[in-house]
């Protein structure tokens, strides 16, 4: 009954979002490749999470998926994102900015600062 | 938002499950096919290409329970398994699941059946807009905190007091002669005398027409308009909206019909329903007191008030106010308010005080919920054997790593189940119940105006059931499912018998046994008691004749008869029914004793009798009658005379006491020859010409009251009952009293003819039995269900010591030794039952004298009666299975499992 939303699946979730807001609608396979890509290890060995990821951000309406062929002209599930989920992704590019940047204040900031 | 449309979408998943699943297969494999390729084109060996991806792609059974944990909703999925798993382990056992199912249901449908009652009586709001608003305001005595107001009192307290949004006030309701055209012979309906602003303070809308306008009760006599009740109209008038501006008769005078009241508002008493509503000012049409002038004297009191709190106005300030008030009228009406106060009630204080059949209620209640214990126990001694025997499977499912709480949640899904199932089948009893309650109307309700018993299985009385049945589901599942999930895994493992039996788990079955037994046994006693109660009341008689009478009754009003004309018509109806053969005497009686409808109360002073000075007068009941009454109902004067044809309007006043009356005024002297004065001490000197004899009055379990009869020709009342004496058959005399009647006036309607002992046994025999029946059955059902469960413990540990008992035996026990060794733990535990029983026996009875019989005094016979034979019982429960175990080869035990 748990769900897991440490920062792991969080993250991921927007990187999903980015990665169909630039290169449009995606397979399961690219997106995963895409992340891989840009983000190094982080999915390095466990590709399979992307697609609980993938169901819930469908279920909260943020991305579609629909049948298509892949280019080896295999069935394959593609995602878009839909407006719905544009507006949840830049909201929370608009977060994780402002997040991010706090944070880095804080990581900046020495004791001298403070006092 | 986000969350709750997911929870609609996993909920909408849980059907379409298997086409997900399919669909994340291909996902996957088409994933891994697209990896492959690339690692293939790497330069890597299709083998280690394929590898490769699968260790890329990686976990992929944990990655569908992430899948589906997130896709469907898995509590629900795990509960629907529970469900179906526990579908089928309770289909396993058939004989046990039916009887859990119908020993809850009896509890269940007890209990149900019971709250309807005491909802009916006490709790349920009046069928009117905010009903938490009406108070009842009423007038106090020494003698009564339930008093009426008189019509100029309610006309002071409706303009004097602020506390109120609207005072209204009602008339009991009364007979009526109806008839819908001039012609007809009016017949007998119960009509309301309301106040003008009764429909609109309510806040009740007609479904038709208007309610009553405030300037149609302002002038007496003006305004003959009438307010249909809403089943009237339909019986009466096929629910014809074309009724409104009809001319109707009531009591001979034309009405003309404005309203129907609505559905919602069969009216504000709780038995009856009245069939039409009349202005107040239309008082002299119908029956007030004779004696007195209804709009002007401020001691007729014959007014029903009650009032719509002003948002914001709290009971205290109401009370206050009145208070004042009363104290008022105390000063400038000493005369008849002498002691007088004022008291303001909550609906909830109203219906309590207002009679005793809500202690009925309760009373039932209670047994009802000692039965639902005691199925509930049994139920639980039942699943907790089950659930011992289930050890092994259990022990097995813990070891391969299920969570207590899942077993636990697994158990009492089960445990909700039966209590479900026994909810439901409760309901059928509940409503079988109340249903058998409504088919007893006609013996609860003698009088010919319209009333119901008002228990119904509505929505309150279905929510309480679903509430006893979560109740019991949790009272009889949580202690045996947290004990078996308690297992020693390694014991457990190893044998079906694995429970070593400590002290503690014992103790559990034994206190449900002795629960049980001390239940029914109360129960029992208490169904005993009451049929005892009831007997000696039957046994000690009423203290008059009741065989060979014929009763009927007039109201010569209803033919617009003045009191002189109704006075004329009584003396020749006496005369010539005096002429009839067959006939051995005849009496006019203003009511009948054990009748329907309650006597007259009449206030006085004693002469010589030291009264305290704060006190206006006496009370007693009182009826009036004629000179041939007393040798007619067969009551012996003790003393002095009975009436006379010379106690005429112009002889002295005189009265005839019964002799509890005598002896509770002048407890030394004779009471022949003194004089009362009615209603105060400047009033109206009567003498006391003779004494009768004390005689039931009103009910058989009555105690002895006192009792007042006057003249019919000194004290006029309009309507009468005749009660004729016959030498053979009284029913025979119907048509000579018809005869009689239309040769004095054709026109008048005779009323209710039946013979006296038909009414006595509907009202003095058939009513009180319907209560006998009801807790007999209570304990009938206890008695039942602690069988049952005593049975079945003394079953199991016979079962459970099988092997024990076979190396006793084979060690040279005799087969009564065994017996001896089963039993003995039964007789202790029906004998601790019986001594608690014994007490709550007791205690109950003392409660039951107190609140019904008052008998007094403890009944021995009940216990002698009762005790041995519920103890013989259960043993029989506790020996058919000891038995079994003492015919036990030893061989077969030892090698038993």
């Amino acid at each position: 009954m748990k769900e897991k939303t440490d920062v792991l699946q969080g993250t991921l979730a927007l990187m999903v979002l980015k990665t169909l807001d630039v290169l449009g609608s995606l397979h399961g396979y690219g997106i995963a490749r895409r992340i891989e890509q840009i983000s190094g290890n982080l999915l390095a060995v466990n590709q399979g999470t992307l697609y609980p990821v993938l169901l819930k951000l469908e279920q909260e309406g943020a991305i579609a998926s629909e049948w298509g062929a892949s280019e080896n002209n295999r069935r394959a599930r593609f995602y878009r994102l839909t407006r719905e989920g544009r507006k949840q992704l830049r909201a929370e590019t608009q977060d994780w900015e402002q997040t991010a940047a706090i944070i880095g204040r804080f990581f900046q900031a020495k004791a001298e600062d403070l006092s | 938002m986000n969350s709750l449309r997911r929870f609609f979408a996993r909920l909408a998943n849980l059907a379409t499950r298997r086409g997900q699943d399919e669909r994340l297969k291909e996902e996957i494999e088409g994933h891994i096919a697209l990896q492959t390729e690339e690692n293939l084109r790497a330069g890597l060996s299709p083998v280690e290409a394929r590898r490769q991806a699968m260790l890329k792609f990686g976990g992929v059974e944990a990655m569908k329970q992430d899948y589906r944990a997130a896709h469907g909703l898995l509590f629900v999925e795990n509960w629907v398994q529970d469900v179906r798993f526990a579908i089928r382990s309770l289909r396993r056992t058939p004989g046990l699941t039916a009887f859990v199912v119908i020993t809850l249901a009896l509890g269940i449908g007890m209990t149900s059946a019971t709250f309807s009652m005491v909802d009916g009586l006490i709790f349920r709001p009046y069928p009117v807009p905010h009903p938490n608003g009406v108070v009842t305001l009423v007038s106090t005595t020494h003698d009564s905190s339930f008093d009426d107001f008189s019509y100029r009192e309610y006309m002071d307290i409706r303009d004097k007091t602020k506390s109120y949004e609207g005072v209204i006030a009602y008339a009991d309701m009364e007979a009526v002669g109806f008839s819908a055209e001039p012609a007809v012979m009016p017949r007998i309906k119960g009509g309301m005398m309301v106040t003008g602003n009764y429909f609109h303070v309510l806040g009740v809308e007609p479904r038709l027409g208007r309610g009553f306008r405030e300037d149609e009760d302002q002038v007496p006599g003006r305004d003959a308009v009438v307010v249909l009740g809403p089943a009237f109209w339909r019986h009466e008038f096929a629910s014809d909206p074309s009724v409104l501006g009809r001319r109707i008769r009531l009591n001979g005078t034309e009405f003309t019909v404005i309203g129907v009241a609505p559905d919602t508002f069969p009216g504000l008493l709780t038995f009856g329903h009245p069939d039409f509503y009349m202005p107040l000012a239309m008082a002299r049409v119908f029956s007030t007191n004779l004696q007195k002038n209804f709009f002007e004297d401020r001691d007729d009191r014959e007014l029903n008030v009650k009032a719509r709190l002003k948002p914001g106005t709290t009971l205290q300030q109401a009370q206050d106010e009145l208070a004042v008030l009363a104290k008022n009228f105390e000063d400038e009406y000493p005369k008849v308010n002498r002691s007088r106060g004022a008291a303001v009630y909550t609906q909830f204080e109203t219906r309590t005080r207002e009679d005793d059949n809500w202690k009925f209620g309760v009373i039932f209640v209670i047994l009802a919920l000692a039965v639902l214990l005691v199925a509930c126990t049994n139920v639980a001694g039942l699943l907790l054997s089950r659930a011992r025997a289930r050890t092994r499977e259990i022990a097995v499912r813990l070891a391969l790593g299920a969570g207590r709480f899942r077993l636990i949640r697994l158990l009492l899904t089960e445990s909700l189940i039966l209590a479900a199932l026994g909810g439901l089948a409760g309901i059928a009893i509940g409503y079988g119940v109340i249903e058998w309650f409504h088919s007893k109307e006609s013996i609860v309700f003698t009088n010919e105006l319209p009333a119901s018993i008002p228990f119904h299985m509505d929505t309150r009385i279905l929510l309480v059931s679903l509430a006893l049945s979560l109740l019991s589901a949790i009272l009889c599942g949580l202690a045996p499912t947290l004990q078996s999930t308690r297992v020693d895994l390694v014991n457990g493992l190893k044998s079906a018998e694995g429970d070593v039996p400590g002290r503690k788990r014992l103790w559990g079955r034994n206190v449900l046994v002795v629960a049980q037994v001390s239940t029914s046994l109360m129960l029992l006693t208490a169904s005993f008691l009451m049929a005892r109660g009831f007997q000696h009341s039957l046994l000690d008689g009423t203290g008059f004749a009741k065989d060979h009478l014929l009763m009927t009754s007039f109201d010569p009003r209803l033919i617009q008869y003045n009191t002189a004309q109704s006075q004329q018509f009584y003396k020749l109806l006496a005369e010539r029914m005096r002429e009839t053969p067959g006939i051995q005497s005849e009496a006019l009686t203003q009511n009948i004793p054990l009748g329907p409808d309650g006597f007259d109360g009449v206030a006085f002073v004693p002469d010589g009798f030291q009264m305290a000075p704060d006190r206006e007068n006496f009370n007693s009941t009182m009826d009036t009658v004629d000179e041939g009454y007393f040798v007619t109902m067969g009551i012996p004067i003790l003393r002095g005379r009975g009436f006379l044809t010379s106690d005429t309007t112009d002889a002295p006043r005189v009265a005839v006491v019964n002799e509890r009356f005598a002896n509770h005024y002048w407890p030394t002297g004779d009471a022949v020859g003194k004089h009362i004065r009615l209603d105060s001490r400047a009033g109206t000197s009567v003498e006391i010409v003779g004494i009768a004899q004390t005689i039931k009055y009103q009910s058989t379990m009555e105690k002895p009251m006192d009792f007042l009869y006057m003249p019919l020709a000194q004290h006029p009342v309009a309507r009468m009952y005749l009660m004729l004496r016959s030498s053979g058959d009284p029913l025979q005399l119907v048509q000579p009293v018809k005869d009689v009647v239309r040769s004095i006036d054709p026109n008048l309607p005779i009323l209710q003819t039946r013979a006296y002992e038909d009414l006595y046994v509907n009202q003095a025999v058939k009513g009180p039995l319907i209560a006998i029946d009801l807790v007999g059955a209570m304990g009938g059902v206890g008695l039942l269900l602690a069988i049952a469960g005593l049975y079945g413990l003394v079953a199991y540990n016979v079962s459970r010591r099988t092997r024990e008992i076979g190396i006793r035996m084979a060690l040279g026990a005799a087969s009564s030794d065994v017996l001896r060794l089963v039993m003995g733990k039964g007789i202790m535990l029906v004998g601790i039952g019986t001594v608690i029983g014994l007490a709550m026996g007791f205690a109950l009875e003392q409660l039951m004298n107190s609140m019904l019989f008052n008998a007094g005094g403890v009944d021995i016979l009940a216990y002698v009666v009762v005790v041995p034979s519920m103890f013989l019982v259960t043993m029989l429960a506790a020996y058919v299975p000891a038995r079994r175990a003492s015919k036990i080869a030893p061989t077969q035990a030892l090698r038993y499992e």
